[in-house]
């Protein structure tokens, strides 16, 4: 319910509004603010991921263009019809332009976004119209789009703008804004626990860029008149699309509505008083917009008039709840709700598990960086429910090897096995559903989540039933459960780690790769680490260690493999390994066996 | 393959304008990794400059005055960094903050420079405007010759400060790892300040080697934005010399391409090219495919 009284605080205002106004520049004011909230509404979809568009005029081009020659065409079509098709021809041109950069980091979709509409534009004014008159047709006020009473424009606008509105607040109480938003935070660390973050960051630029096509139909009827190809490609509306979206929150829900209300009326109101003599008032109110959001509140009024507020109520010492409704009617919930599952895949196919078949193999892998050999011919085996240790000097290669494991960097030459399938191939999301989790050394985050919900991104990838029950179950397993709502910044080296092992325990993995686990842990914590880990696995659960405090490990595995250079010097049991004398001198020094035997 | 040849050499000639309005885009992305979406109006307000000691009375040639434009485009440049860009690099967040403040900053100096001279095309022509001379077949015009030679000079007299000075050394350091570069005591504030100065002098002297066979609007820029970040991206984000590189480049594509395809869409193919070169190889023709795994 709390959701729904934005909705009916925009409508209110616009009634309101609305009926007061008469003058015919006012209603053209009132129109223009709604287009470019619907506007920004869309392309703030894809800022939720953290993408910043400058390209979204390519739509709002394709959109106008469409709907305008179909009319003009002899089947005379409709510009209802027109928006639909417009919006499909925008939304396959987004997926064509998207899929190849969404592979790439995030810097160079902006970079690719830039010259989209430039190059339509060039081609349209080139070998088409670089002008089209859209045919005036007062005798069919609804078939055409075409009212006499400039007001119907207004609340077909809200009537839009509510619409995209809905569409976005859904998509932010549902796992696809979470997703998103963990895409946006790190979006390395959610392909490593299977956010597929080319389909999400696809499916939010296809609805964004639909729904800037149908606001350009919009825009063309009831304001501009006529198509040209100079203003509806042009770099302008990605600039307002920039002003109001940055101004009232970027990737926030309500923002651009709030940045279209300060700013549409401010830059028109001046151009409409000095734009005689000042030619770029309109365009100068905009650029001031983004030049002091940047250096004032980068993330916008919506966040920085929330923070305030807590603030204001933190001094005042008035009674929470009020504060906390506020804030809720204000901001998306941190988390999914119920409507979690609206968007979910099938649950996640395993590959089958023939007795006898280990569950890793790693064949002959050799890489390098440059001319700088890291890993050559590594071949080892870890059979169901084996646990082996990977220890080495630094520079030994043993992180880079869990990185070829999880797709994180592509072997030179060799093969990974996993339950006797060759996984070299397939990217990090398919490998984590397939049952392949780990924890980092330099240990990742979500930093904008708190603790459950970085478990709960895991869920998500994992295709868990539910995923926040899941999440908050396992927290409570693994001891964390009074910090699940807390702030990730806010804990200890030993409560990180488990919060990592939390992690890479959700999808009920088969195998699980530590790196490092005990780095930075007292000798309490690394007992309880140890424990933690046995009472997550199963039986079957075949786990890869590598560390650095080797009497730790060797009293946890069956079995060692020692790295030196990139090359294996021995591997077998524990004892076998540690004694071994070429490991000795490479790795763990002479006075090793003086301390092993005082054990 | 005379016509071929036709194109080619302006080609090479306007590719070396490119080049060295690249290479200012280049030097501050690959220090500060700010991507400057106003670097274009900076070569957009040093062709008013141009314009304004031509035509404005003095009567000053503009391949003359490029080393006055470069002092003013180094001082302002400067003052830029100071006022503005400093408040928003360094972090990672930053990054969506860096976007909007530039584009802010070129709206601003697109609209203000459109008050005060309106939106008609200021041309320059100094006396020698439509002179040439033939290479067997080939004509070569003049001005763009000197604003050719007048890229060489700079890209020379760039790669000296870059080697062989002390400040010009910090900022190569800086651009490979600023962090690796403070612990070896670079001061990294004055070395940002100092190559966002000399990056915004070098588009803009490119500017002042462009006005005297390109008309001048408030809105020049948006013509060279892609072109510059084409270069940029062609040669690896970052790298002062691949910067330069990829302006030839795009110069010499975007004339040939008039063989084929009429000149008014030349630029489509630097568009397509850019594209083409994001989705391949991201990091320039001559850096290592990075993926987001």
């Amino acid at each position: 319910m709390r959701r729904l009284v934005p909705f009916a605080v925009l409508v209110g205002a616009v009634a309101l509004l609305d009926g007061r106004l008469d003058q015919r520049f006012h209603v053209r004011v009132l129109t223009l603010a709604i287009v470019w909230a619907l506007a920004g509404v869309a392309w703030n979809l894809m800022a939720k991921a953290g993408q910043i568009s400058l390209g979204h005029s390519a739509f709002t081009g394709i959109g106008a263009y469409a709907f305008t020659m179909l009319l003009r065409s002899d089947a005379d079509v409709s510009p209802w019809i027109g928006m639909v098709v417009g919006m499909g021809i925008a939304a396959f041109v987004a997926l064509a332009v998207g899929l190849p950069t969404f592979r790439l980091k995030g810097f160079y979709f902006t970079l690719a976004t830039i010259s989209f509409p430039l190059i339509l534009e060039l081609l349209v004014a080139h070998n088409g119209d670089p002008e089209l008159t859209v045919p005036f047709h007062p005798e069919n006020e609804w078939r055409y789009m075409e009212f006499a009473d400039a007001h119907t424009y207004v609340w077909i606008g809200l009537v839009m703008l509510v619409v995209a509105l809905a569409i976005s607040a859904l998509i932010d109480v549902t796992s696809f804004g979470f997703t998103l938003r963990a895409i946006r935070d790190n979006e390395v660390l959610a392909r490593a626990v299977g956010i597929r973050t080319v389909v999400w960051k696809s499916a939010a630029f296809i609805i964004s860029a639909a729904l800037s096509a149908a606001m350009a139909v919009l825009w063309v009827k009831a304001v501009l008149r006529v198509t040209v190809a100079e203003e509806v490609f042009g770099i302008t509306v990605v600039i307002v699309m920039l002003s109001v979206a940055f101004v009232g929150g970027v990737g926030r829900t309500w923002g651009p509505v709030v940045g279209a209300a300060f700013l549409i009326p401010l830059a028109m109101f001046l151009d409409d008083s000095i734009g005689e003599s000042v030619p770029g008032a309109q365009e100068l109110v905009y650029a001031a917009a983004l030049v002091l959001v940047a250096l004032l509140i980068p993330d916008g009024i919506v966040p920085a008039a929330e923070r305030g507020w807590e603030r204001l109520v933190a001094t005042l010492g008035v009674s929470s709840p009020r504060g906390d409704r506020v804030r809720r009617v204000l901001a998306p919930d941190p988390r999914p709700s119920s409507l979690l599952t609206v968007v979910r895949r099938p649950p996640r196919r395993r590959l089958p598990s023939p007795p006898g078949m280990p569950v890793l193999e790693v064949d002959g892998v050799a890489k390098s960086f440059g001319a700088n050999r890291v890993l050559s011919d590594v071949a080892f085996r870890v059979r169901a429910g084996e646990r082996l240790g990977l220890i080495g000097p630094n520079g030994a290669g043993k992180t880079t090897l869990f990185n070829i494991m999880t797709a994180h960097l592509r072997a030179d030459s060799g093969r990974v096995l996993f339950k006797g399938v060759e996984i070299d191939r397939m990217r990090a999301p398919r490998r984590y559903e397939l049952g392949i989790s780990r924890t980092f050394q330099v240990p990742q985050g979500f930093h904008l989540m708190s603790p459950l919900d970085n478990v709960a991104v895991a869920a998500i990838g994992a295709s868990v039933p539910h995923p926040m029950k899941a999440s908050m179950a396992m927290l409570e397993r693994v001891g964390l459960a009074g910090m699940a709502l807390g702030e990730l910044g806010a804990l200890t080296v030993a409560e990180t780690k488990t919060l990592e092992l939390a992690r890479a325990m959700v999808s009920d993995p088969e195998l699980l790769l530590l790196d490092e686990p005990l780095a930075g842990l007292n000798e309490t914590e690394r007992i309880r680490f140890f424990e933690t880990v046995d009472d997550l696995v199963g039986p079957e659960t075949a786990i890869v260690v590598i560390e650095h405090s080797v009497r730790a490990l060797i009293r946890y595995v069956e079995s060692v493999v020692a790295l030196d250079e990139g090359r294996i010097i021995a591997d077998g049991s524990p004892e076998a390994v540690v004694s071994d004398p070429q490991v000795i001198k490479a790795y763990l020094g002479s006075k090793w066996m003086g301390h092993a035997r005082d054990q | 393959m005379i016509e071929f040849l036709q194109f080619l050499v302006p080609g090479i000639l306007i590719g070396g304008v490119y080049a060295l309005l690249a290479s200012g885009l280049g030097l501050i992305f690959g220090v500060m990794r700010v991507v400057n979406f106003a670097q274009a109006d900076f070569m957009m307000l040093a062709m008013y400059l141009s314009w304004a000691v031509f035509a404005g009375g003095v009567g000053m040639d503009p391949f003359l005055a490029a080393p006055l434009v470069f002092a003013a485009f180094f001082v302002g440049g400067m003052a830029v960094h100071w006022l503005f860009v400093r408040h928003v690099i360094g972090r990672r967040e930053n990054h969506d903050a860096q976007v909007i403040l530039t584009i802010g900053l070129g709206l601003i100096f697109q609209n203000l420079i459109l008050i005060r001279y309106s939106s008609e095309p200021r041309i320059v022509a100094p006396s020698y405007a439509n002179d040439g001379d033939y290479l067997g077949e080939i004509f070569i015009s003049r001005v763009r010759l000197y604003a050719f030679l007048l890229s060489v000079v700079v890209a020379a007299l760039l790669f000296l400060f870059l080697n062989r000075t002390r400040t010009g050394r910090a900022i190569r350091a800086a651009s490979e790892n600023w962090e690796a570069a403070t612990y070896m005591g670079v001061d990294i504030g004055r070395t940002n300040l100092i190559a966002f100065g000399v990056g915004t002098a070098l588009t803009a002297v490119g500017g002042s080697a462009l006005v005297t066979f390109q008309s001048i609007t408030p809105f020049v820029g948006l013509r060279f934005v892609v072109v510059m970040f084409a270069a940029v991206v062609l040669g690896g984000l970052g790298s002062v010399g691949g910067a330069f590189v990829g302006g030839v480049l795009i110069g010499i594509i975007q004339s040939v391409s008039q063989v084929w395809t009429s000149a008014a869409v030349k630029n489509v193919w630097v568009f397509g090219l850019f594209l083409l070169i994001l989705y391949v190889r991201p990091n320039g023709l001559f850096g290592k495919v990075q993926r987001a795994i």
